[in-house]
């Protein structure tokens, strides 16, 4: 038996107000941390979820079933031009429920930028170890083996070797893995260690009360405290409101909505933070090359990603530098990241076995004149934003680099071929055809640019004329309300979020509970 | 404080994207009169089911998936896995503002005016043959105009996901589909309470303390 429950949007028939210690907006990796650690204190926690309780009863690993149900805007989250497709998890377990897996701490230069350039000195390696060193044990992470990888990564894997770059084995938090490949789709064995299958249960084993379809539209405000959430109850198979509609009135509320929902919800409250709140967004924004392989590749199969390259992290003061991972490649987000005419495409994923595909994530926030992304709202949508993000020629100059980059490790791994996603694709069939890529136009909408990482956009600072929360997650000017999620981070990790989200949602917890009382 | 909450039932205001850039702005003034207009579209058999999409955008939908997805040996057609229709049942599931926004862009591919203005042509594109079909998405693709590539992406994306999401077209990609035996669409839905937790790879046990 258990203290807690999980409520679903149809079992919601009727209006009701909820009185609780805490209301936590949002089930992610930051949510889901947080509100665990409260239950734990004692207090009595109300967490609501915009997403649908999906388990892996559903999780039948196919992609049109998992983007309808487990992505926000069914996949469809990008910039208002669509020059950066933004892929976003929604459901509970919010990101954690289809990310891959890839789990690394806080590189401390990052840490070092937050304290020296916002003031942040909160966050420290040792303050966060303890937090991370119990999170790693529960969500079994570890680093995946190399006699494992798939192929996919086993490319970029030769690929390093052979050219002498840095190369590392990634740490996975999975338990009894079958290294399916369908992270990205919702684990169907609960291999995954997502908040969905781990952190959140044990929340509500201890007394956490749940709410999954229920979207929180609005913090009602008065001086310097948030007094009550306005919630619609969504239909779980339309996802549009009931008409039912949930009030909770709690002592402290903590926005986990992620680096685009909650800069939304915070914005309909009219806590715009005199307009910061969604700016500064950092997307990790990702450009990739794919390339045909003589032997299978099998890009569908195996643990997604599994190896990492931090080789071009620090490319000199004044360039943005990347990371190099690989994603999972199945039909249907390969056909819609791919460029290229029908018939190109068609060639390209007749090919599919054989196809290897390659990242770059390039570490936005840095430069000193960066702005990123920006986060509006959007007339008539409900969960729709105005989402926009300014490419400046430090980008496209990195984004060309990492792809010269790629197509070399790639035909240093015998490829025979490499493509980019261009809309017109550039096509290399030799080391020496990379310089093409030189020639090719790096515009908004000419080549397909991609996120799978979300951050800022509620950036932690001490100045409140330069933030939106402080050093403690505090939104600076009311009492009772925290921020706990990727929004906070003040400028892009260099590394997968989730683990860093963790690690603050859990170092948080405790302070919030010390100001509830 | 006001509240944000609109009144039960309240329709909401669009806006589409189009309208925002001035160059959009004009081309949807341009598409709104003319003899141009009186060309009319094709007629394509309209499916039942549809939810979203009206004959015409239907027709124009119908064309697109054609040149996104070509006939091919190997492939099965856009007709036998009805992907036009595919695309209206993923248009459904959008938000109001969305599907406004797709529409319209549909009808600005098929309008004839802005097609005259921006390739010379006469006829809507749905009367175009496929290599006229093909000139006008490279057009949008290769356009100056950010917005026109933005609508071919939003217009090729929809295609794509209606096409290659559906298991038929999977055997065309040698995509094998999930593994078999997995997936158990029988497996318990835990929801606390008086419900004991069933134990799985997600429920945890400290280790013991090896002394």
């Amino acid at each position: 038996m258990s203290a807690g429950r999980i409520f679903t949007g149809d079992e919601l028939t009727a209006d009701q107000t909820l009185e609780c210690d805490v209301c936590v907006i949002g089930s992610g990796a930051g949510g889901a941390w947080t509100a665990h650690q409260l239950v734990k204190q004692g207090k009595r926690v109300v967490l609501l979820e915009e997403g649908g309780y999906h388990t892996r009863r559903e999780f039948d690993m196919t992609e049109a079933r998992a983007f309808t149900n487990l992505y926000q805007e069914l996949g469809n989250r990008a910039t208002d031009d669509l020059s950066m497709t933004i892929i976003q998890g929604r459901s509970v377990g919010g990101g954690t429920t289809v990310n891959w897996c890839s789990s690394f701490r806080t590189p401390e230069r990052i840490l070092a930028t937050w304290r020296d350039r916002f003031g942040v000195d909160t966050l420290t390696t040792e303050a966060l170890t303890p937090h991370w060193d119990a999170i790693e044990r529960r969500l079994h992470v570890a680093e995946w083996p190399l006699e494992a990888i798939n192929a996919n990564n086993k490319v970029l894997w030769d690929g390093l070797g052979a050219l002498g770059y840095e190369r590392a084995l990634i740490r996975r938090n999975v338990n009894n893995c079958l290294n399916l490949g369908a992270c990205g789709l919702g684990c169907p064995v609960d291999a995954k260690q997502s908040m969905l299958a781990t952190v959140l249960p044990d929340a509500v084993e201890l007394g956490l009360e749940l709410y999954a379809n229920v979207s929180a539209r609005q913090l009602e405000w008065s001086g310097r405290r948030v007094t009550a959430v306005h919630a619609e109850v969504l239909d779980p198979v339309k996802n549009r409101p009931t008409g039912v509609r949930l009030t909770v009135k709690a002592k402290l509320t903590v926005v986990s909505g992620g680096a685009i929902n909650s800069p939304g919800l915070l914005m309909r409250s009219g806590l715009d933070g005199d307009g910061r709140v969604g700016t500064r967004t950092w997307f990790h924004p990702v450009v990739a090359t794919l390339a045909e392989m003589p032997f299978e590749v099998n890009a569908f199969a195996g643990a997604p990603q599994s190896v990492s390259s931090h080789h071009f992290l620090d490319r000199g003061a004044d360039k943005v530098g990347f990371f190099l991972e690989v994603p999972p490649l199945q039909p249907m987000l390969g056909s819609i990241a791919s460029g290229g005419t029908g018939a190109q495409v068609q060639d390209i994923l007749s090919r599919l076995p054989s196809v290897n595909a390659m990242l770059a994530l390039h570490v936005d926030g840095l430069l000193p004149d960066e702005n990123g992304g920006t986060v509006r709202l959007k007339d008539g949508a409900m969960s729709k934003y105005s989402i926009t993000y300014d490419f400046q020629p430090a980008h496209w100059e990195a984004f060309r680099e990492a792809c010269k980059e790629m197509a070399k490790l790639q035909f240093a791994a015998g490829a025979k071929r490499v493509l980019s996603l261009h809309a017109n694709p550039v096509v290399m069939e030799k080391v020496e055809d990379i310089g093409k890529l030189d020639d090719a136009p790096w515009e908004p909408v000419r080549v397909r640019v991609l996120t799978a990482h979300q951050m800022g956009g509620c950036g932690m600072g001490k100045d409140p004329f330069t933030s939106v929360v402080d050093p403690h997650l505090k939104f600076h000017t009311l009492d009772n309300l925290f921020v706990v999620d990727g929004s906070v981070l003040p400028t892009a990790l260099g590394v997968n979020p989730q683990e860093t989200i963790f690690g603050i949602a859990r170092w948080a917890a405790a302070h919030i509970g010390d100001a509830v009382g | 404080m006001k509240m944000y909450l609109p009144p039960r039932g309240a329709s909401k205001s669009r806006r589409g994207f189009l309208k925002k850039g001035l160059v959009g702005g004009l081309v949807l003034a341009l598409g709104g009169g003319g003899w141009l207009l009186t060309r009319r579209s094709a007629q394509v058999v309209v499916p039942e089911g549809l939810q979203v999409l009206n004959a015409t955008e239907y027709a124009v939908m119908w064309s697109l998936v054609q040149r996104f997805v070509p006939a091919r040996e190997g492939f099965p057609s856009t007709e036998a896995l009805k992907t036009a229709l595919a695309c209206d049942g993923i248009l459904a599931m959008t938000e109001e503002v969305t599907r406004a926004e797709v529409k319209q862009l549909l009808m600005l591919f098929e309008n004839a005016l802005p097609n005259f203005l921006f390739g010379g042509r006469t006829s809507p594109f749905t009367q175009l043959d496929a290599t006229e079909q093909e000139q006008v998405l490279a057009e949008w693709r290769d356009s100056r105009l950010t917005i026109r590539r933005t609508g071919y992406s939003a217009l090729r994306g929809i295609a794509m996901a209606a096409y290659y999401g559906n298991p038929q077209s999977w055997p065309a990609v040698h995509y094998p589909g999930p593994l078999p035996g997995i997936h158990d669409p029988n497996a318990p839905v835990w929801k606390g309470g008086l419900e004991p937790r069933p134990v799985g790879n997600g429920t945890w046990i400290e280790p013991e303390v090896t002394p």
